[in-house]
Formats: C-alpha cells, structure tokens, sequence
C-alpha cells in the first residue's frame, strides 16, 4: 500500500475536485424559484408545448408538497433554495467533438481527467457542466448497433416518441418533493437507448460537474434497455469548495425490458456543502436483471434510495450500496426493493463508514406484494464506527403480504477490532495504515465490483478521508 | 359519580379538573395534582394518526378508543374471575385480582408480609407508603409520553402496587390477574407499578382474561418496573383477552447497576393488540432480555413497538420477538436499539421473526438502529418466511397428520422463546395457551 508520503505525491491530501474556474455562462437565470423561472427554461430549450406543461404543473405539485421531516437535517434548505441558481446554460450549443469545447470548460474536466478515461476504455462520454451537457460522444461502432446516447434535450428532440413514451412513468411527478421539483426545473442528464439483443460490454458515462456559486443541479436520465440487451452506465459528481451551500437533486429513471441486463453506477463525491437529493428507480421486467452500484463520498447530506421495481416474473434487483460520512457529513443512503412479480428475487448490502462526527443511515424498504409468489429478498447492513463522535443508524422497512415469500435482514455495527489492529501492526504497518487497510478490506465486496479506475479512485479516496482518523 | 354515558374523549377534553378530582376523592393532594396534570397533557397532545411514524402501521382508530364510556370503579360487583378461566395453575406467591375496573382481592401470604414485601391497590399505596410511590410513580412512564399515557395517567384504577425489599427473594411469582367480563362499550385504565429495592429477586406475572364481547372494549394499561443495583426481575404479560377488546399496553423498565429486568410479552388474544414498551438500561453492567410472542389468527392485528435505550456503558439488552400469523392475522413490529454517546462497551441485540401460516396473512418488520458510540457491538435480525417444508415433511413421514405435523413446527418455532424463559410454571401455562391457539 501506498506510504502518505506517496498519497501526498499524487495530490490527494485534500478535497482534489474542489478548485474553482472563471467562467462565463451564456445565460443565467435570476436565483430562486418561480413559474416565470421555469418558462424561461422550457423557452431556453425550444421544448415542445406538453414539456412546459408538464412542468409547470410539476411546480404546483412541488409546492403543494411539504418538506419531508425524515431522514436528514433539512432545516436550512427552506433558505437556501431560496438563494441558488435554478439553470445556468454554460454554453450556447452541445459539442461532439472536445477540441470544439469552450477553453475553461475543457480544462475542468482535463483536470479531472475525463477525456483521458474516454480514451482508455469508455463506449460513450458525457460531460454536464453546471445545468447542460458540454460535450457527448458516443465511439461509432456502438452508434451503428443502433445505441442512442445523447443528452435529454436531444433525446427529446430527435426521438420524440421513445422519449414521451417513458419519461416520467418511472418516476411520477408526485412521487416526492424532489421529484417534482426536477419534474419542474430539470436540464441536462442523458438519454440512453440500448435496442433489443444489443450487449455493450464496457461502460457508457456520464460526468456532472457544479462550478458556480449557489448552483442547483437537476439533471434527468432516462434510460431505455430493450429485450435481452445487456449495458452499463457509470456516473461520477464533483464540484468546487464555496462557503455558501449548493444543491443537486437528479431523477433517474431506467427501464429494463425483458431478459435485458443493466448496471448504474454512481460514485458521488460532491464537496461537503452540497445537498444531494436524488430519486432513483428502475422498472425491471420478465427475467431481467437490474443492480444499482451506489457509492457516496461527498456532500454535506445526501438522501438517495435506488430502487428496484421488480414487475415481471424472475426479474432480479441488487443494490449495493456503500457510505462513507466524513466529518459534519450525513449519509443517508440504502436502497429500495419493491416485488411485485413472482419468482422475483432481491438482495441489498450496504457497507457504511462513519468517521469522526459523521453519521450514517441506513434506509430501505423491502415490500413483497400479495401474488408475488417464492419472492426472495436479502438484506445486510453493516455498519463501521471509527470515532468516539461517529453515529450510525439503521433503518428498515419490511412489509410481507405474501405467505411464500422468504426474507431476511441482517445488521451489524462495529469499530475497528483492536486485536486486528494489533496483528497488523506487529507486521510492522502503522496504526493509521493498519486502520486504512482494514477499512478496505471492510469495502471490498463492493470496490471489486467496480470497473478498476473506479475501484482505485475508491481505495484512494478512503485512504485520503482515513488519514488523521487515529487520535 | 356515574360518568358512564360520557365519552372519554369528550370527558377527557372537557372534564375539569375538580371533577375529576371528585372522581377520585380521598388521594393524596400530590396524586391529585398529578392526574390532573394528566389530563392537560392529555388535552395538549396531538390525537395520534397514521401520518405519525410510530402510528404508520396501526390506524389508532382501529383501536376503537373513542367509541366507549369510562368504566366506573363500580362497575362489577362479583370476582367472576374465575369463571372466565385464568390460569389457574400457576403456583403463585401473592395474588391480586381485577374484577371490571377495581381490585377485588388481594393475597399475600405472611411470611412475605413479615419480609417487608407489599403487595396493594396503588391507590391505597398511595396514602400508606406515599413517598415510596411518589418517588416512582410516572417516572418512566410521564404522561407526556403521549396522548394514551396521558390517559391513563389521569384515569387510572385498579392499580397495582408491588414492593420488593433489599435482599428479598421470592421463589414463585408474584400474579396479577385483570379479568374483565361485562360486555359493554367500556374502557379501563389499569396500571401497575413494581419496586424493586437493591439484590431483590422475584417474578411478577399480570394476565389479561376476558369473554368474548359483542361490544367493542379498550383496555389501556401501563406498566412500570424499577430493577435496583443488583436486582432481578422478570416480568411476563399474557395478553389473552377475548374477541372485540382492544388492547393498548405500555411498559417502561428502569434497570440499575448489575441489575437484570427481563420482560416477556405474549399476545394471543384480543382483536387489535399495540404494545410499547422500552427498557432503559441506567446504570453499568445492567441487562434486560426482551422476550415476545405473539400468535395472530382470524383478523387480528398485533403491533410491537419496542426499544431499547443504551443510556449508559458496559450494558446488554438482548430481544428476541417471534410471531406466526394465520388466518387475516397481521403483525407490526417496530424495533429500536438506541446506543447514546458515551454509552460504550454496548452489547444490544434485537431479532424478530415471523412466520406466515396462511396467504392471507401479513407481517410488518421495523428493526432499527441508532448508535451514537463506536466502541458497541449491536446487531439486528428480521426474517419473514413460512413452514419449513422439509420439517414438515419429515414430520408427516412419520405418520402424522398435516394440521398435527404443523402445530409441531410452530411449537417449535416458538421453542427458543420458551426455552428461555425462567419460570417453568408459566411456561407449562403458555404451551397449553398456545396449543389451544393453533387448534382452534
């Protein structure tokens, strides 16, 4: 393993992603909220009458609705999403090639080394920079299978009826306060479309990046997996240091055909003043297969749920989910699995780490409706406390109908174990590095399922996050 | 003093204070106050609703509260207790019966009375040994709990009081028996209290009895148990009231230094059972085993709401809750461990697990946690699943019929629960309980 000296070397003694570009922005709407706000964006866009529709009745829902008393601190959100930017449109029109991409754009994402990753071993890229896509490109021999990969705006622009068929049956407007205000105000995200038998073996992906001061992010992701085709999506999420505090709040919505296979990946590590609230859900149907990868790392709190619909008879879901809730950070992640099918089977496994006064939640829900016959759901949560200060919590929801179904939740909380420490550390390793290697190894179901660059920026990023954590 | 035509819920919102204190003349001006205060903080609560999320399970309107009169003290004259069937064999150290919404006898045999043990109508207490009883008496349990605890905390009768000595053992347990046999749309507030002084060791057993009733009843009980430094407890409520009562127990144990209060919870009958119980672990090397069985048929509903507060280090509390369900039968059970900062060297654990007897049946699990110190082991388990096939298979190879083979595999279901309960006596009750369960 890497010495400090080393992590030092490659520049991760701090939060890396949280330097600041001059920009201008080609249109920035005024702060805060209003009808006229949500017009201003539909007219930006050139949308189709329905569109503006749909949103401003989504604004009514968002205001109808109150602020969710569960889960995080949000007491201080009322204000400032007052304050933030709803659309900041950094660019007048989408580029296709990255030499075409504005200089000050292009060298954020070089330095978070996007289009480096795109060489290496991406079918497809796309990058948002504050509330649009910057740049998408899909590698050719995946656009002649057929493979749509372009942002929202232009999935609803040039596959108008694929589009309106899905958007929004996944996630309905009402579904919560979040929901409908992306519902309202949303802008940016992709629009995927793998047709019927296509297998893409390496990742598409997508990178959203917040620049501006008191911005909110709401991109939406519609993604569409024909009968038997199998892809994967990663998305990562970063943004500067601001004293002042962002917003990001997505709505994915994914729907996975019959006997189709699909993998979301997300890694979020958005700086610690960012509210990070996203609704995530897949229809998965006959036979298919869904698994959601969720790793959060960032933020100030995140509430984020993926989950999986299972409507058809045998589809299967799998969320794996990992937290890691740094100081003054709150976690409160977990997963969703809803059956409704039989024969339908379902596993959750959360891996948590709190470290110092950070707290992290587990919050899930396994619902097997009546009729979903042999249902098989298996939940396991396990939960490591570093500090004296750290706090985690656990939160289930269990809701049986059906007399066949076999369920079973699991958790256990511990800290570090000192006779582990003290056997690592008679082979001569520090205690600090003792505590980072048993951490790894705490998260190593789910880093080895990660594709490599990923699995390596995770271990990076806990040793980083791990370092000064023995007093 | 007949407040039998009012409704509670009108009574309680618009009672005075002085009527109330009629109601209850002859207590102690501190006991006075207090159910008065009781009923302000009933009058201030919010009436509970399915948006709460303690209430999200269990519609407080199913528990029919608000249809039924005050049962007077007077309600029944004749201990027909016995006709109602208890159970009967248990050996006993000291009895209490209730009969309706009094006290109608009371048993304790002189040696215990010679052992400074007492045994006695809280209210009666309340005058004889006032500052013992004050000194207890809604401490864990306040009436601002909620709207229900508020309740009773005002309205309380036939209450019972049991005061266990330093150094104290009594072998076999002490019994209460709260029958209830009038068929009307009444409600009753029982409430118990047990006292139990440093290095006592005793049992308390309380059972519920009642016909079956056309009429819809509430029977809204609380429970305080106090362990001292080095006690031992175990307290056992056997819920097995008959159709159409409505069932809300409250139970809150205080466990001190090295102490261990135990609790089992058995719901059997009753049509709609909410039960809420926490054990606070005070001091250091203290532990309280939670133990619950519950067996839903026909239309029951059966909600658990348990924790367990971890307010100091170097303490264990273990639950193990197990329920079949058949019929419409429905079970909730939400669970908490909650580990406080500072409160280190924490051994908590919490299973439930349940068994699904028919399709139409349905279980709710909730277990959560809350750990707010590192240095814990904590760990939770839920499972919803149904007969073991293979068992049954076995069982039926050897010749025995499928109804037969089942009750086998419930029974054994159930065994662990059982096994683990200290008092053979009631465990031998219990089975019989059960057995009558499954065969009906």
């Amino acid at each position: 393993m890497p010495s400090n000296e080393m992590v030092a070397d490659i520049g991760l003694e701090e939060y890396k992603y949280g330097f600041i570009t001059e920009s201008e922005h080609v249109f920035k709407a005024r702060p805060g909220l209003s009808a006229e706000i949500v017009r201003e964006i539909s007219r930006h866009k050139g949308e189709p009458e329905w569109m503006l529709e749909f949103r401003l009745k989504a604004l009514e829902v968002y205001y109808s609705k109150p602020m969710p008393k569960w889960g995080g601190d949000l007491e201080t959100l009322d204000a400032t999403l007052d304050e933030i930017y709803y659309y900041l449109k950094p660019q007048e029109k989408m580029e296709r090639s990255w030499d075409d991409v504005p200089q000050e754009i292009k060298d954020t994402f070089e330095k978070l080394g996007i289009p480096e990753a795109e060489r290496k071993a991406l079918a497809g890229v796309g990058a948002q920079y504050e509330s649009e896509m910057v740049y998408h490109s899909l590698k050719k021999e995946w656009a002649d299978q057929g493979i749509i990969f372009e942002s929202i705006e232009d999935g609803l622009r040039l596959h108008p009826e694929i589009f309106r068929e899905h958007f929004a049956t996944v996630v309905p407007v009402a579904d919560n306060k979040f929901a409908a205000l992306n519902s309202a105000v949303w802008s940016g995200g992709s629009f995927v479309y793998i047709p019927k038998g296509v297998k893409v073996d390496i990742p598409l992906q997508a990178y959203f990046r917040v620049n501006a001061e008191k911005m909110g992010q709401f991109e939406r992701t519609l993604i569409i997996v024909e009968e038997g085709a199998q892809a994967q999506y990663i998305e990562g999420c970063t943004a500067p240091v601001y004293s002042t505090e962002s917003f990001h709040s997505g709505v994915i919505e994914i729907i996975v055909k019959p006997n189709a296979r699909f993998r979301y990946v997300t890694i979020q590590n958005w700086s610690h003043n960012m509210y990070n609230l996203v609704t995530q859900r897949a229809m998965v149907h006959e036979h298919a297969t869904m698994e959601w990868l969720d790793g959060n790392l960032g933020s100030k709190l995140t509430m984020k749920y993926p989950s999986c619909y299972l409507m058809g008879e045998g589809a299967h879901g799998e969320i794996l989910s990992i937290a890691y809730a740094g100081d003054g950070q709150h976690q409160d992640t977990g997963g969703k699995v809803i059956h409704a099918a039989p024969n339908t089977t379902s596993q959750i496994t959360s891996k948590s780490i709190s470290k110092g006064t950070g707290r992290a939640t587990y919050r899930g829900l396994c619902k097997i409706y009546d009729g979903a016959e042999s249902a098989k759901s298996k939940v396991e949560c396990d939960a490591l406390l570093l500090n004296e200060d750290s706090r985690t919590d656990t939160f289930p929801y269990i809701e049986i109908e059906e007399q066949s179904a076999t369920v079973g939740h699991e958790a256990t909380v511990s800290k570090i174990g000192a006779e582990q420490l003290f056997y690592l550390m008679s082979r001569g390793l520090s205690e600090e590095e003792a505590s980072a290697m048993i951490v790894r190894g705490f998260i190593e179901p789910i880093a080895k399922q990660l594709p490599l660059e990923y699995a390596v920026e995770l271990n990076r990023l806990i040793e980083l996050e791990m370092e000064g954590s023995v007093g | 003093m007949d407040n039998t035509a009012i409704m509670p819920e009108r009574m309680l919102t618009q009672l005075e204070a002085d009527v109330l204190a009629e109601r209850y003349s002859g207590e102690p001006d501190w006991l006075s106050d207090a159910r008065s205060e009781g009923l302000l903080k009933y009058q201030d609560l919010p009436l509970p609703t399915t948006r709460l999320e303690e209430w999200r399970y269990t519609d407080p309107s199913k528990l029919k509260w608000d249809r039924v009169s005050l049962a007077t003290r007077d309600t029944s004259d004749a201990p027909a207790a016995a006709a109602i069937g208890y159970a009967a064999d248990i050996a006993f150290s000291a009895r209490v019966v209730q009969s309706g919404a009094r006290i109608v006898s009371i048993e304790v045999p002189t040696e215990l009375i010679e052992q400074g043990v007492v045994v006695m109508d809280l209210a009666d207490a309340a005058r004889e040994h006032g500052d013992l009883v004050q000194k207890h008496l809604y401490q864990a349990a306040p009436a601002s709990v909620d709207r229900f605890a508020a309740a009773n905390a005002a309205l309380w009768t036939a209450g019972v009081f049991v005061h266990v000595p330093a150094g104290v053992e009594i072998e076999a347990p002490i019994r209460i028996i709260r029958c209830i046999d009038e068929d009307a749309a009444l409600a009753y507030f029982p409430r118990t209290l047990i006292v139990a002084e440093d290095n006592s060791n005793f049992g308390v057993v309380e059972e519920f009895v009642s016909p079956d009733f056309q009429n819809a009843c509430f029977n809204c009980g609380v429970v305080e148990a106090f362990a001292g430094v080095g006690a031992k407890v175990q307290y056992v409520a056997l819920q097995r009231w008959g159709h159409n009562v409505h069932h809300l127990g409250m139970q809150r144990t205080f466990a001190q230094r090295d102490s261990k209060l135990d609790t089992l919870v058995v719901n059997l009958g009753a049509s709609v059972s909410r039960v809420d119980l926490a054990a606070s672990l005070k001091g250091p090397g203290a532990r309280s085993d939670m133990l619950g069985l519950y067996f839903a048929q026909g239309d029951q509903h059966f909600d658990h709401s348990t924790r367990q507060n971890h307010e100091v280090p170097h303490a264990v509390s273990d639950l193990l809750y197990k329920g079949a369900l058949d019929g419409k039968g429905r079970s909730v059970f939400r669970g908490l461990i909650k580990v406080f900062p500072k409160a280190q060297r924490t051994d908590a654990y919490q299973t439930n697990n349940n068994l699904l007897l028919s399709r139409t049946a349905e279980a709710t699990s909730l277990p959560n946690l809350e750990i707010e110190a590192d240095d814990v082991r904590c760990s939770h388990a839920a499972t919803v699943g149904q007969l073991d096939k293979e068992e049954l298979f076995y069982i039926m190879s050897r010749g025995i019929a499928r109804r037969e083979a089942e009750r086998l595999v419930v029974f054994g279901f159930f065994g662990d629960v059982l096994d683990r309960l200290p008092l053979p006596g009631v465990v031998r009750e219990l089975r019989a309980a059960i057995a009558q369960k499954i065969a009906g």
